[in-house]
């Protein structure tokens, strides 16, 4: 009875052949498909090339699964099992029908597969568009660091020139040149900043600030300013903030910055409001909210999803003067603060962008004892009885040579040497009594870096404390701390600003003061 | 009565294997991908200048672990034709190591490179990014365009016909 059901249940899904060595069909119960005894089975299908080599092979068994054949017009799925006899040189075949089974799995198997070459295709794309935006960054930061060099010395020249006497015309008009450079220096810095932010070199990097100092002062400019444009500033800062926060101080500013430039610039009557506040205080960190509000012209709805995008937007709308990079820069800096920014506006009436940042609430809310800042000004200008000091600057470029000199021209307190590179640097301190050395980072023979090393390295203990200002058109965090590591006390950006120059250069005399002068 | 030899077509899944079979024996192209299950056998006879051969050609399903292939698959091969989607890096970057497996296991069976779907990719950028892996490529294919396809399957066929 078993075999009676067995051979029904299996009769329509095997066949059993035997075949020689010259593959000759010897018997077959052609239940699957009809094959004449006697004829040649590799005419029937290819796969049967294989018998050659069952008999070429120790193993007297082999099983073949999934074999595809195309069976009058129908693609069939075939487990085959074959079974040598190397005595008689035959060889018995048993084919399993898995059509059913196969065609389920090979569905399952299209949509894997599938969905696995997309994603590899993606992730290819994602790859060249990675490198060529990894391309177009570094091009960017080559080039702004290549505009900055002319425009220091542009903009050292014209500080320069604007202290010689000139009648008024000629003033407005260095004022003019002036205000373009420093729009010029303000362009070069976004796309130094979206270059960082595209490469991923920005870091937000967390420190205790003092956040009603920081509010305070961007109040005072901003305040200015609408004056300026006979607008009302308004401020609403929450007074249950903290006093010293944790944040990104640097970062923050020029978020707020960019926001409240663009409000002021937008908006030709009415008021600009900044308000922060935050709905907790009691807590290790909490959540602060910005607005920046204002009554301008307003964005057009169309426009609102493309104001955040670098450099398009400008063409298409021509309102977000500068570099077009200001709004962009603001965006991905909320981001990397884990922030959203959002914007609401109506055209002709004004509009609001909101962001809100978790901040640390610093433990210690105690004041900082303040650093005295030396204020050397007066004894600059007046000429003083004192020694003049002696500063050494490293620097290869004629251009920024001559400007060094210029600034230094006017201040009687110093004088000023020059050497050509680091490797003449280092020479002339040994051969020259110095207080303190400016140091350009790019120069030949010897770079600032290696100069200060060694300087740093050195056996005669004066030369080896000398303080070392970076001056420098490089503005990436890698090289700052670089600086920091070979030993400067100081680093400056090109274009220099000779205020903070001077400052800076009060600063390390009077902190690195040898001992018999303190006396 | 022409000699016949088995070739077994190796490599990832959906590099082109079973077009360049389809480009060869039938001269026809699809862009739609089916995957194959299991294996998929054709033959075609070659005609080259002294003699016929007989290519039984393999289309493996595609892996990227060359120590999944069944044994019975590649019994008997004379030659492997390792195909790699030349658009798709993930399918080149580990030929090295799969080509070490298939000498190991079968060092007498000679393996040539095959880089398809050239006509997707800008042919300098992937020469420099082959030479950079340093994988030596046999040809480079097309089974929509056709290109070299005929040519690679007669130079095989040539090369197992010097070897019988």
């Amino acid at each position: 009875m078993l075999n009676k059901l067995r051979q029904e249940f299996l009769e329509n899904t095997t066949q059993l052949l035997i075949v020689n060595n010259t593959n000759q069909v010897l018997d077959t119960d052609d239940s699957l498909f009809s094959i004449k005894k006697g004829s040649d089975i590799t005419d029937f299908h290819p796969f049967f090339h294989v018998i050659s080599s069952l008999f070429e092979d120790d193993r007297k068994q082999q099983k073949f699964y999934c074999v595809q054949m195309e069976i009058k017009g129908k693609t069939c799925f075939f487990d085959i099992r074959s079974q040598v006899d190397f005595e008689k040189k035959q060889v018995v075949l048993f084919i399993e029908d898995l059509t059913d089974h196969y065609k389920t799995l090979h569905q399952i198997k299209q949509v894997r597969n599938e969905s696995i070459i997309n994603f590899n295709i993606t992730q290819e794309l994602n790859h060249q568009l990675n490198v060529e935006r990894g391309f177009k960054n570094k091009f960017l930061a080559n080039v702004s660091h290549e505009i900055r060099t002319p425009l220091n010395s542009i903009l050292g020249f014209l500080s320069v020139l604007e202290n010689t006497s000139l009648d008024r015309e000629q003033l407005d008009i260095i004022g003019i040149i002036k205000d373009s450079s420093k729009n010029l220096v303000a362009i070069v810095d976004d796309l130094l900043d979206i270059s960082k932010i595209e490469a991923g070199h920005l870091e937000i990097k967390n420190k205790r600030f003092d956040f009603k100092k920081f509010t305070k002062s961007l109040v005072k400019t901003y305040d200015l300013q609408a004056n300026e444009k006979r607008l009302q500033f308004v401020t609403d800062i929450g007074t249950n903030i903290p006093k010293f926060l944790i944040g990104d101080q640097l970062r923050l500013n020029q978020i707020l910055i960019n926001l409240l430039e663009n409000a002021l610039k937008y908006t030709h009557q009415g008021t600009v409001t900044l308000r922060i506040s935050t709905t907790s205080r009691n807590m290790r960190r909490i959540p602060v909210t910005f607005e920046i509000i204002d009554t301008g012209i307003g964005i057009p709805k169309e426009y609102l999803t493309t104001i955040f995008e670098s450099f398009t937007q400008l063409e298409k709308r021509g309102l977000f003067g500068g570099s077009g990079l200001g709004l962009s820069i603001v965006k991905q800096l909320t981001q990397l603060m884990d922030s959203n920014l959002e914007v609401s506006s109506k055209e002709n009436e004004g509009s609001t962008f909101k962001f809100t940042i978790s901040l640390g609430v610093s433990h210690d809310q105690k004041e900082e004892k303040e650093t005295p800042v030396i204020r050397n000004s007066e004894k600059r200008s007046g000429g003083s009885k004192k020694k003049k000091y002696r500063i050494l600057l490293g620097e290869d470029i004629e251009v920024n040579q001559l400007l060094m000199m210029r600034l230094f021209a006017d201040e009687g307190t110093y004088s000023l040497d020059i050497a050509k590179n680091g490797e003449q640097v280092v020479l002339f301190l040994e051969k020259y009594q110095y207080d303190l050395v400016l140091m350009d980072l790019s120069m030949p023979v010897m770079d600032g870096y290696d100069a200060a090393m060694r300087i740093r390295n050195h056996t005669d203990k004066k030369i080896k404390k000398i303080p070392i200002v970076a001056l420098t058109a490089r503005t990436t965090e890698e090289e700052r701390d670089e600086a920091k590591e070979c030993g400067m006390n100081a680093y400056l950006t090109k274009p220099i600003n000779s205020d903070l120059l001077f400052k800076t250069i009060d600063r390390l005399l009077h902190r690195y003061k040898p001992k018999k002068e303190k006396n | 009565m022409s000699v016949s030899k088995k070739i077994v077509l190796l490599g990832h899944f959906g590099v082109g294997k079973s077009s360049l079979l389809r480009r060869f024996v039938e001269n026809t192209f699809s862009e739609n991908y089916t995957v194959t299950i299991g294996v998929h056998i054709m033959k075609k006879e070659v005609h080259l200048e002294k003699d016929n051969i007989t290519l039984v050609i393999w289309d493996v399903e595609g892996t990227d672990d060359f120590t999944k292939y069944r044994s019975s698959y590649l019994m008997g091969a004379s030659s492997f034709i390792y195909v790699f989607d030349a658009s798709r890096p993930i399918t080149y970057g580990d030929i090295k190591y799969n080509l070490e497996h298939l000498k190991e296991k079968y060092p007498h069976v000679s393996a040539h490179i095959i880089g398809n779907k050239v006509d997707l990719v800008d042919p300098d950028v992937l020469l420099n990014d082959l030479k950079a892996q340093d994988i030596q490529h046999s040809y480079l294919s097309s089974a929509k365009t056709g290109e070299n396809v005929e040519l690679l399957f007669k130079n095989v066929a040539a090369q197992l016909l010097e070897n019988a």
